[in-house]
């Protein structure tokens, strides 16, 4: 009798336990799949859409926050440099490339725990060389040319917003390239 | 000790189960869930801010340099019309259903003379309307939905801040009404 309590005890436990505790390690823990990596961006072009798989639904659902139609736009995002190594409010970097056509686009920084509210540059108030490339220096201290302000010295995330857009059905986003984030130097 | 190795078993089909169960129902049950947000903020058909700086964000990685509105509305009591006023550098406009998911989106190139101007309806409606061919419908653009309760959302690009005000009469005179 007893014996037969404790093992339909276990079963619950494995059954319930097992199973809340492994959705909460597919969301909190294993890097988005339905995402493309792109050089150091990465995209989910169907977040936010009903053709999402269903851990992308499940972890939307639970940040509650209303993502960009395809109509409008794509954002990709990068949380490291070119080398692999995450980004940091202690480091320069340099950003420069290309960016897929698009009317125009922004950068910005996503960094927890900034003080003031996220700054940005866009492409159509950008200083480019003659033969139209574009370098962007991301810092705390202010740089000559394109400069994109860090707040804090933590680690952050950079958002390249691309608006009105043909290339964001997955099929064009593989062929896409994207600009690269080069580190410069570290103070710390 | 067979029977402990079936209990295990047993358990680990259970757990399946649970996770696809869990899985499937995180979207329904989220008290963070955007509409119930919305609805505390502003009743159907009214406008309100939903970019950072309006203090309550709902916008998934918030671009620095746009704002945004939104209002709700109820296709069961009717067909949704929406417009506004001026010229704003770059607008778009999404549709979600009550679950945050985009189901249609459209920006100024795609609308008629860069205007924002859309009739939303079901396809039941539609049809309705297209056999009466009474009214004078004007040059809004029709948008056709599946679902009857939605979210929709105007965004609009901020060059620079000179721009602000432009865009913020904009957004402030978006019309969301019943017509």
């Amino acid at each position: 009798m007893l014996k037969s309590i404790l093992l339909t005890a276990l079963t619950l436990v494995i059954a319930l336990g097992g199973g809340a505790g492994s959705v909460w390690l597919m969301i909190e823990e294993v890097p988005d799949f339905g995402a493309m990596t792109i050089g150091e961006w990465s995209v989910n072009p169907t977040e936010g859409t009903p053709q999402a798989d269903p851990y992308a639904k499940a972890r939307f659902a639970r940040e509650g926050e209303l993502s960009l139609g395809i109509a409008e736009g794509a954002q990709f995002i990068a949380s490291r440099d070119a080398t692999g190594q995450p980004l940091r409010g202690a480091c320069d970097y340099v950003v420069t490339g290309s960016v897929p056509a698009s009317r125009f686009w922004t950068l910005h920084a996503v960094q927890p725990g900034a003080a003031n509210p996220p700054r940005a540059v866009q492409s159509l108030a950008l200083l480019r060389a003659s033969s139209g490339s574009f370098s962007i220096a991301l810092s705390r201290h202010p740089a000559p040319g394109n400069w994109l302000q860090i707040d804090a010295t933590g680690p952050y995330r950079l958002v390249l917003a691309v608006y009105d857009t043909p290339t964001v059905s997955s099929a064009d986003l593989a062929g896409i390239t994207l600009p690269r984030i080069v580190r410069e130097r570290c103070n710390g | 000790m067979g029977s402990l190795l079936r209990a295990i078993l047993v358990g680990l089909v259970g757990a399946g189960i649970v996770h696809a169960l869990v899985l499937l129902l995180i979207p329904y049950v989220t008290a963070a869930d955007v509409w119930a947000r919305l609805e505390r903020r502003a009743a159907f058909y009214e406008v309100v801010r939903i970019d950072p700086a309006s203090g309550g964000n709902m916008l998934h990685l918030p671009d620095p340099l746009f704002e945004a509105a939104a209002c709700r509305i109820d296709l069961s009591e009717g067909i949704v019309h929406l417009q506004a006023d001026g010229e704003v550098p770059y607008w778009s406009m999404s549709i979600y259903d009550q679950s945050g998911q985009n189901i249609f989106s459209i920006n100024d190139r795609t609308s008629n003379e860069g205007r924002l101007d859309f009739l939303v309806a079901t396809s039941a409606q539609l049809t309705e309307l297209r056999n009466s061919q009474a009214e004078d419908l004007g040059t809004a653009v029709f948008v056709e939905t599946e679902v009857q309760e939605g979210i929709v959302v105007v965004r609009a690009f901020v060059p620079d801040p000179t721009f602000e005000p432009t865009v913020s009469r904009y957004l402030a005179g978006l019309d969301c009404s019943l017509r």
